[in-house]
């Protein structure tokens, strides 16, 4: 505990400085007077941060170069882990492949679904709120471990939904044991939880002022024609805001995946999703420099993609306050 | 919240994994509480100890009877308790291990003794051996051996476990099989299994019974078929026994006896988890391979006709074993460890405990309570005392030594490597060379 109190303050004190250097002397110290409290406020936080966070974080960097099986100390093994990755194990790249079909299929369908239902609760008078808070509850129910099991149960084999199928001509077998089928259990189970970007999007909906809508309309506009020209592109920040958002989350996917495979990632690697990959390695083969190093290209890779999302979004994304630029 | 003695934790390895990968919460705090709950020495006021085993519902209830037996018996001492399925038990212990924690006393795996004992996380016992703070007088010498990791002493067993099938006496005699006998061979199996799928039964989901699980998913079986042949899993602590080649004919075996029907369909393979899961246990195969502590669990869900058979030979060769199924170690920084020493040596000499556990971890180590335990056995429990005899008597090859560390990852590996071929993704030998290569990786670090 003592080394904790005595380095987080050392870091407070750094971030404490102002960042515009040479001002005038007078000037900074009424501002740092005046900021003081701020940073006491801040430090629950700011010690969490370290010890939580940024601590943990070095430490992960460090054990990826090594061998380390929880028992004996870890062993520097340089990149090692990182080449056996990418060289010689194929099921590292099968879960690559897993992770890549999830959020290629769950975030574009989860995303339709919310702004759909967006769109349909909009125009709603009454009943807004509660079709809203209903559409929202698998939010707040689906991350957890009772829902992916009762999800489990649904697809299984001689669970409702085959038997469903079966009724109507569609002999589908249990989804939970079809290496096909499985990685879908999973998706659905996203898709179904689309009540968080929806409540966003209404959001985003119902800040578009109807001054727009009202001009078009008398331009002779259709309703589709009003919601490519006006609707899209008011709502384009948003609909950025959610992709970013469901995709970094959906590279991060374990808890379904976990729960519906009983946790093997099964059957025959078709949920092994990265995530699910990565705590195998560490906790059931005890590689964690391994794990680590799966991690850190995990950050790595969505950090990418995020950085590619938002180097695309200067052409497709429009900001009301840009507008005469 | 105490902080536990110096030089025991590892607090930036847990910490640190579960922030990058956001993962594995909730053993997470399982192990920093079970850290927690013993505050530091033993005092007037008693003594808390933590013991936690992997095992079914049977298990469960006998072992908690027992453990309250030995409170009864040890006044200040009290025990927290806490079971899984092996699966997760050894995630979790392994979790518990990283943050220097493991519980005071815990059921271990033949696989782990090493691991655990070589990575420092388990208490020597020789001394209380020596001491007669757990007496082994009663024990087959050899047989406490298998718990020792370089001359030392780190684990007792719990019991001797034996592998065999589960099979359904009434659809082997309908489908005019012989009894299995020890020297039945594999190739008997064989037809007895296309006979009892020619029969043509049905099972509840209105599918034909087969014969038998899919062994290829099972390490153990693949163990016990190459035994048979003369052959052994590993060849050294870092070298594999077997060939590209035995296990490419392991895995042809097994996949056209699933494609002519006769063994379990794959999807219902991959979804068994418990015995309630499996094919047998689902009524659609007639012979499940299993071990002989968990066999009492098929008779108690499908009915008193199904009995313990032996693991079929090649040529009047068993492949099969007696191997120490469980052992119970007691975690290197328990700050009590007079009363864990006391409570593993309760579990395996008291004769209350021992009529209590009876043979839910299979053969007691303890041959007075062996003895006097099996005077009192009944149905399935009688049935694998009479098996584990008879297998004695008709001789089994010496069991193979210890395997190493890597066996645990080996063992999940080999499931799902066979998967692929199940499910048509990649031919026998392909997996085959696959799984050789990912046991060599785990073999060499």
């Amino acid at each position: 505990m003592s080394t904790v109190s005595t380095r987080a303050p050392a870091g407070a004190d750094r971030a404490a400085r102002p960042p515009e250097p040479g001002g005038p002397k007078r000037r900074r110290r009424v501002r740092r007077e005046k900021q003081w409290p701020a940073y006491v406020f801040l430090t629950p936080w700011m010690l969490g941060a370290a010890v939580l966070t940024l601590v943990p974080m070095a430490v992960s960097l460090y054990l990826s170069f090594t061998d380390y099986n929880l028992f004996e100390a870890p062993r520097w093994v340089g990149l090692r882990n990182y080449t056996e990755m990418l060289t010689e194990d194929p099921r590292y790249w099968r879960s690559v492949g897993t992770t890549l079909l999830y959020v290629v299929v769950a975030v574009p369908l989860k995303l339709l679904l919310a702004l759909g239902a967006a769109m349909l609760l909009k125009n709603l008078g009454r009943g807004r709120s509660f079709y809203r808070s209903a559409f929202y509850a698998p939010s707040l129910l689906g991350a957890s471990m009772t829902v992916a099991l009762v999800w489990r149960a649904l697809f299984n084999d001689g669970g409702t939904v085959p038997d469903l199928l079966g009724a109507i001509g569609i002999d589908s077998g249990g989804w939970v044991g079809d290496p096909d089928l499985a990685v879908f259990v999973v998706v659905l189970l996203t898709v179904w939880q689309f009540g968080a970007p929806m409540v966003i999007f209404l959001a985003g909906l119902q800040q578009i002022s109807p001054d727009l809508y009202e001009a078009a309309a008398l331009d002779g506009a259709s309703r589709w024609r009003q919601f490519v020209s006006v609707t899209v592109p008011m709502l384009s920040p948003v609909v950025f805001f959610n992709l970013v958002l469901e995709m970094i989350q959906s590279f991060q996917v374990f808890t379904p995946a976990f729960a519906i495979s009983g946790g093997s990632g099964g059957p025959a690697d078709s949920t092994m999703f990265y995530t699910l990959y990565l705590y195998e390695r560490g906790f059931t083969a005890s590689h964690m420099g391994y794990a680590a190093a799966m991690a850190w290209l995990l950050l790595i890779a969505i950090g990418v993609v995020t950085l590619v999302l938002f180097r695309t979004s200067r052409s497709w994304v429009f900001y009301a306050d840009e507008e005469g630029r | 919240m105490s902080e536990p003695p110096e030089g025991r934790r590892r607090l930036p390895g847990r910490r640190t994994f579960l922030a990058a990968a956001g993962a594995g919460v909730g053993t997470a705090l399982a192990g920093s509480l079970s850290a927690c709950s013993a505050p530091g020495g033993s005092s007037s006021k008693g003594v808390t100890l933590t013991f936690s085993w992997w095992g079914n519902d049977d298990r469960a209830e006998r072992t908690e009877r027992a453990v309250r037996l030995f409170e009864k018996a040890n006044p200040r001492v009290r025990v927290a308790t806490s079971n899984a399925d092996f699966g997760s038990y050894i995630q979790k212990l392994a979790t518990q291990a990283a943050g220097g924690g493991i519980p005071d006393v815990a059921q271990l795996d033949y696989r782990q003794v090493s691991q655990y004992a070589g990575g420092g996380a388990l208490l020597p016992l020789s001394d209380a051996l020596s001491e007669g703070a757990i007496r082994s007088e009663a024990m087959d010498a050899e047989f406490v051996r298998t718990g020792t990791y370089e001359d030392e002493q780190y684990a007792m067993p719990m019991g001797r476990g034996i592998t065999g099938f589960a099979y359904d006496t009434r659809l082997y005699r309908k489908a005019g099989v012989a009894t299995p006998h020890p020297g039945w061979t594999w190739r008997e199996w064989t037809a007895g299994n296309r006979r009892i799928t020619e029969l043509g039964e049905r099972s509840p989901d209105g599918r034909t019974v087969g014969g038998a699980n899919d062994g290829g998913v099972n390490e153990d079986v693949f163990e016990v078929w190459l035994r048979s042949r003369g052959g052994r899993l590993y060849a050294s602590q870092t070298r594999l026994g077997f060939t590209e080649d035995d296990l490419t004919e392991f895995w042809t075996f097994c996949d056209d006896l699933r494609r002519d029907g006769v063994v379990a369909r794959a999807e219902d393979t991959a979804q068994a988890t418990t015995t309630e899961t499996s094919p047998m246990g689902r009524r659609l195969v007639a012979a499940d391979f299993t071990w002989d502590a968990p066999f009492p669990g098929y008779p108690a869900l499908l009915g008193e006709q199904v009995r313990f058979a032996p693991v079929p030979t090649t040529g009047g060769r068993q492949g099969a074993y007696f191997k120490p199924s469980m052992l119970l170690g007691v975690g290197a920084h328990t700050e009590h460890p007079k009363e864990a020493t006391a409570l593993v040596d309760f579990l395996l000499n008291d004769p209350g405990a021992g009529d209590i556990l009876g043979f839910s971890r299979s053969t007691p180590p303890n041959r007075t309570v062996a003895a006097r335990v099996a005077k009192t056995l009944k149905g399935a429990e009688l049935d694998i005392y009479r098996y584990a005899l008879r297998m004695e008597e008709y001789g089994l090859d010496a069991p193979p030594t210890a395997p190493p560390r890597g066996d645990v990852a080996i063992q999940t590996a080999f499931n799902r490597t066979y998967q692929r071929v199940m499910y048509g993704l990649a031919t026998p030998r392909q997996a085959a060379r696959e799984l050789i290569d990912e046991a060599k990786r785990e073999l060499r670090s």
